[in-house]
């Protein structure tokens, strides 16, 4: 037997694996280490492995066999393992005992056997043991030891680890000594130690007396001393800057100071409130308001006390608001930042200055008099000279304490702290703090009346120097706020402000903050749905930065405008609507008006335009401001910079270059835009270019009879062959294959955006082209991701032109669309030079075939004044389902378009011309048809302002397809949107043959004869949707066109 | 340094320590993980040690697994492939990864269990394509037969170092911040163990110690 298995000690795998986990196996093993009960160079590597075959077999019994951990405790194994590493046997025997037991806890499901290897206390003595800690992989493989046993505790097993007589809690206060480890790995084991441990005290009153009394001071003492001295760090990163390279550093002391809170924070929720008001009693008089509040004020005043500069601790303050949501602490904190009194405190502070250092309880940040480690030693020494003085006290106390309310106890605890003679300092001091933040609280009541009638000071004042003046007023005793107010108001760059903002943003959007101390400087709570007044004050700064955002070389981030829509919006918009005063709402329009000219002056007719522009509006959507995330990022803490090259965000800096400046402004018209709509109540009705929902899609069901489709065969990447009918529409080319259930009908295997298409040929076959759709990149991570890409074979070269030709000119048709809507949006003339374009355009968007109508309705129709119908694309097919189109405007007359053209600029208000345009030559068409309309046609409300479009709807044409047919000819083509129906099957009605001949159009276009025969489009898209322009173009295209303008 | 992340149950600990300790022999009857582990692999002729740590069951605590995140040079991004609800899962675990992480942290997705060809639920071309869109590293490994994961690791590994050799990783920031053990030997350390922990303690370093 032994040689056996010395063979396999030895390295041999030969031994089958039913033996190695048995009883007997084990037997054997305990065998070998009585034999080596000292460790010596020779059985080193025999012992480390034994160890290691040891545990797996307890793993291995614990999930098969039972009486391997009885035989386990019976010969007290533990012992040997204790044995072996009091021996200093050196680290690679170490290494291997600790990963041992770290997998042996770990992989322990049963409690019973846990209760096992926990009994007999061996567990504390090897936590308390001194290892190596200087050894990096000592150290890991210890703390990761500890925390896998934290992650084992619960209510039964915490008696194997808090020993209540001894006042003994190895696991927590030896992991709580590497809190400020220098390696961050250990440093959030210990955090997870603690947490794990807290959590448990939950139910455990006697542990839970013994974390707060004996360790909960040092440990936060110095806990919040470390953060703050980071902080510091932090700050001296900052002032020392040049050229912003100290990114890396401050973005780890960020992070770092990210960690600590988010850290504080779960053990706030954990919702210990024997911890949490230690906790909170720390963090906010020795950190948060010494430290960080303090530095709000003027820099020069304060003496020598630790500082930071302003924008660091606005930047901190936000953190920490946008983190923590425990209720005491965050509305003390906010409360002084409101109200606090300044001179009462320096006063306070100063006189403490001499005693500050023998008594820290005063709201200063210094740093505790002694180490965490010797703190616990004194605790720890002093409650056994305790327990042995007043030997009934466990008892007694433990009684009480149940019966007892938590206030009552922590009272009580800080007198008894302090009864006790040499008690502890860190006790004392949390008695003292508790004190003294009462006398805070109400000294704080009076700034706060004096807060509120300034607040009513300033709701009377419309205007901003009256308002100023009110601010002045409240200065003695508001002074942090007052210095906020200040920061948004630097002309010269957004560097405060967007801190400012930042830190507005977070306390109104603090869950624990009271809405009652927010309603002082009148900053609604979200969720405040009853608002009548706002803050004119901190309105009127956020247009101002609007304003000035929308200037050509205005300094605003784009961040700092976000996060000012967002404040405002969230000030102004109540549940009834908007309460924004007329005054505040014309200076707003006044900064949207400036963002479309800012735009306008970047349209080009480039094709990168509309990407940059679709683009944009992408990420905008997709990717909302998230403030949080925003404070996350260090680079914001460096002056506001123009250059990618720092890698900072786009929207975090000011742009650099043409390109970028276009970006910006595109992004600052979507904000005011949205904002504008926003509070106007107005909703958005011509962005996006583009919607998900309007789109055909794969496995619809398109009616494609007279459309014009063209057979191939689709060749894919990976070798895939089909056969398909390839279709294009507007925006889209598709592939279908036939419905089988109706003839004439397909179904989508495929769609994809034109505007996104690449089309080559095939160099040596004339009769294929090659396809590459790409799909705009989802996210900044993600390529942009072909979604076809294919060679498409047709049956002839001649089909290859076609389809190449119409794919092509789809594409510019589609963009050049969009293009024009861009320009509707900003109010802008389509430049002359589209002419020939237009032309061109005119010819091959007749080739298209609408298979879809479009439908303006769907944008909003409900409101008219938005109803901004942007350019008619009119495919006017007849037969086709189709928007009629009714001036809610009340214009009357409907036969004569040429006056709807005139009349629309003035009626469309904000609309543009445009606007005008496309409603003008939405009616040519129109005018064209009328010869058939029939008689109620004429009573139709024409589209003069095409304020709404009423299609008739998709239920109704399903219901009656011939009437809808009917009418379609009659009713007005008015401006059909461009946005795409998914329309259902029965609205793609059928071409009628007898209207084909009002089309006069195909003769002059350059559509090949097959197309003309299948295609009843008009001029499908009015050759750029524009008045004077289309004059031009129109005679070539369309005969009637010029006899209406 | 790496972290492993992924649902329960998916064998993150067991894959962990059929890499850090092979003396650990897969067997049937018998499930064996571990939370943390190191080794030491030869890239290029250098030695560089990984630590690796798994971050199960603490995934409560949001301080913790934000940390985690961010002193990690690489993760892990582990499925099971007869579990389909754990390849669903992944985007979160992603949308946390990137949040959380420095930039040019490499992820690797990893579907395991491939030895349970039989009960297979989500096909290998899902996983590539879910690596392929957003741009990770993809394998298909098996903590039972050992299959692929040295390969794993190792690959993550040499991803991580050649970043560093890039530059990508700030290899001066130890400066600042961060406090390096006393047995490091920084000072010897050739690109890997300084640059890696730069970007906040990572720390696969160089094998001084």
């Amino acid at each position: 037997m032994f040689g056996r298995s010395r063979s396999w000690v030895g390295g041999g795998h030969g031994k089958s694996s039913r033996n190695i986990h048995s009883l007997d196996h084990l037997k054997y093993l305990y065998h070998v280490l009585t034999k080596n009960t000292t460790v010596t160079e020779q059985n080193r590597n025999l012992l480390v492995e034994t160890i290691r075959s040891i545990t797996e077999i307890l793993i291995w019994g614990d999930q098969n066999d039972s009486s391997v951990f009885d035989f386990f405790l019976e010969k007290n194994m533990f012992v040997f393992f204790l044995n072996i590493l009091r021996q200093k046997s050196g680290r690679y025997v170490c290494v291997q005992l600790l990963q041992t037991l770290n997998i042996l806890f770990e992989n322990i499901s049963h409690e019973t056997s846990l209760y096992y290897l926990l009994s007999n206390n061996y567990v504390n003595s090897i936590i308390v043991h001194k290892f190596d800690f200087s050894d990096e992989e000592i150290m890991a493989y210890y703390i990761s030891f500890l925390k896998t046993l934290s992650l084992k505790l619960n209510n039964h097993t915490v008696h194997f680890f808090y020993n209540e007589h001894t006042n003994d809690f190895a696991l927590y206060t030896e992991a709580i000594k590497f809190f400020n480890h220098p390696e961050s790995m250990v440093r959030i084991a210990v955090r997870t130690i603690t947490l794990n441990v807290y959590k448990v005290s939950l139910d455990n009153q006697a542990m839970l007396h013994y974390i707060r009394d004996k360790t909960a001071v040092p440990y936060f003492s110095n806990l919040v001393w470390f953060i703050g001295s980071h902080v510091i760090e932090l700050d001296n990163c900052v002032q020392t800057d040049e050229e912003h390279r100290n990114r890396g550093k401050l973005s780890d002391l960020v992070a770092e100071h990210l960690d600590h809170l988010h850290y504080l924070n779960d053990i706030l929720i954990i919702n210990c409130e024997f911890l949490n008001d230690v906790l909170t009693d720390h963090l906010l008089n020795r950190l948060f308001v010494p430290l960080y509040v303090y530095s709000l004020e003027n820099q020069d005043k304060g003496g020598e006390r630790p500082k930071i500069s302003l924008p660091v601790s606005l930047y901190l303050l936000s953190q920490v608001f946008l983190i923590i949501h425990h209720a005491p602490l965050v509305n003390s904190l906010a409360e002084v930042i409101l109200n606090g009194d300044l001179s009462e405190m320096y006063a306070k502070s100063e006189q403490d200055v001499q005693r500050s250092c023998a008594k820290p309880s005063i709201r200063c940040f210094i740093k505790p008099t002694e180490t965490l480690e010797r703190s616990l030693e004194m605790n720890k020494h002093k409650g056994k000279r305790r327990v042995q003085k007043r030997p009934n006290y466990k008892n007694v106390g433990e009684e009480e304490d149940e019966e007892k309310g938590p206030a009552e106890d922590a009272q009580e605890d800080a007198e008894k702290a302090k009864g006790t003679e040499g008690g502890s300092k860190g006790t004392k001091t949390s008695g003292d703090s508790e004190e003294i933040e009462m006398v805070i609280m109400e000294r704080s009541k009076l700034p706060e009346l004096a807060a509120s009638t300034s607040v009513q000071e300033q709701n009377t004042t419309d205007e901003e120097k009256s308002a100023a003046t009110g601010l002045e007023s409240v200065q003695w005793s508001r002074p942090f706020l007052d210095m906020v107010y200040h920061a948004l108001d630097s002309p010269d760059d957004d560097y405060h402000a967007l801190f400012v903002l930042c830190l507005l943003y977070a306390m109104s959007h603090n869950k624990g903050m009271d809405p009652e101390k927010l309603e002082q400087i009148q900053l609604p709570v979200p969720s405040a749905a009853d608002k009548t007044t706002y803050n004119h004050l901190l309105a009127e700064r956020l247009i101002r930065i609007m304003n000035n955002a929308a200037q050509p070389d205005g300094k605003i981030r784009l961040a700092t405008l976000e996060l000012s829509c967002l404040l405002l919006k969230q000030q102004v918009v109540a549940s009834a609507g908007c309460i924004m005063k007329d005054v505040h709402l014309a200076c707003l329009e006044g900064a949207r008006e400036e963002s479309v000219h800012l735009v306008r002056h970047f349209y080009k007719g480039e094709e990168i335009f509309l990407d940059m522009f679709e683009d944009e509006y992408r990420s905008m959507t997709m990717k909302p401001m998230n403030v949080e995330y925003l404070m996350m990022d260090a680079s914001i803490l460096l002056p506001p910079t123009g250059t990618p090259l720092t890698g900072i965000d786009f929207v975090k800096r000011l742009p650099c270059g043409d390109v970028e400046k276009t970006r910006r402004a595109i992004r600052v018209f979507f904000m005011l835009r949205s904002l504008s709509l926003q509070l106007r109540g107005e909703p958005e009705t011509q962005l996006p270019l583009t919607r998900e929902e309007d789109l055909i899609k794969t496995d619809d069901v398109l009616d494609l009879n007279n459309s014009d489709l063209i057979a191939c065969t689709v060749i894919t990447k990976d070798g895939g062959m089909v056969q398909r009918f390839l279709a294009v529409d507007i925006y889209q080319m598709s592939l279908v294959e036939p419905d089988v259930s109706r003839l004439g009908w397909g179904v989508v295997k495929f769609a994809g955006l034109l505007q996104d298409m690449q089309v080559t040929g095939v160099e040596d076959d004339s009769r294929a082209l090659n396809i590459t759709i790409h799909k705009p990149a989802s996210s900044p991570h993600s390529k942009p991701f072909p979604i076809l890409q294919a060679t498409f074979v047709f049956s002839d070269h001649i089909r290859c032109i076609i389809a190449k030709q119409r794919l092509a000119k789809g594409r510019i048709q589609a963009r050049r669309m969009k293009m024009q809507r861009i320009a509707a949006l900003l109010d802008l003339p389509i430049q002359p030079t589209t002419d020939v374009l237009g032309f061109r355009l005119g010819s091959s968007s007749s080739q298209h075939l609408p298979f879809r109508f479009y439908d303006q309705c769907r944008r909003g129709s409900s409101d008219p004044t938005v109803q901004r119908s942007v350019f008619a694309s009119v495919d006017k097919v007849p037969g086709f389902a189709v928007a009629q189109c009714i001036n809610q405007h009340s214009s009357p007359s409907l036969s004569s378009p040429p006056p709807s053209a005139s009349g629309s600029p003035s009626g469309s208000g904000s609309t543009s011309h445009c606007d005008s345009g496309g409603a003008s030559l939405s009616s040519t068409p129109s005018a064209i048809q009328s010869p058939a309309d029939d008689p109620v046609a004429t009573e139709q409300p024409q589209p003069k302002l095409p304020s709404q479009l009423v299609i008739v709807s998709e239920t109704e044409a399903d219901a009656r397809p011939g009437k809808s047919l009917a009418r379609s000819t009659d009713v007005e083509t008015a401006n059909l949107s461009p946005s795409l129906i998914p329309a259902r099957q029965p609205t793609i009605s059928l071409l009628c043959e007898d209207t084909a001949d009002t089309l006069s159009v195909e003769s002059l276009t350059l559509v090949p004869p097959v197309d003309s025969h299948s295609l009843r489009t008009l001029p499908g898209i009015p050759p750029p949707p524009v008045t004077p322009a289309a004059g031009t173009v129109t005679p070539g295209e369309e005969p009637a066109g010029p006899a209406e303008h | 340094m790496y972290i492993i992340i992924g649902d329960t149950g998916v064998g993150k600990s067991c894959l962990l320590l059929q890499f850090t300790d092979k003396r650990f022999q897969p067997v049937h009857d018998l499930t064996i993980g571990v939370e943390f582990g190191a080794r030491m692999v030869n890239i290029d002729g250098k030695q560089i040690k990984l630590q690796i740590w798994d971050t199960a069951g603490q995934e409560s605590f949001r301080s913790i697994t934000r940390s985690y995140y961010r002193g990690a040079a690489g993760a892990l991004l582990v499925y099971d492939i007869t579990r389909r609800e754990t390849f669903n899962h992944l985007t979160s675990w992603l949308e946390d990864a990137r949040q959380h992480s420095s930039s040019n942290m490499v992820i690797m997705l990893i579907g395991n269990k491939s030895d349970l060809e039989s009960r297979r639920d989500v096909k290998r071309e899902e996983g590539e394509a879910f690596a392929r869109e957003h741009g990770l590293i993809f394998m298909e490994t098996s903590a039972k037969t050992a299959c692929n994961v040295e390969e794993a690791f190792i690959n993550t590994a040499k991803e991580i170092y050649r970043k560093i050799q890039q530059g990508l990783f700030d290899v001066h920031n130890e400066a600042n911040g961060i406090k390096i053990g006393p047995q490091q030997c920084i000072s010897t350390s050739v690109g890997p163990s300084a640059s890696q922990r730069s970007s906040s303690e990572i720390g696969s370093n160089s094998g001084c110690c």
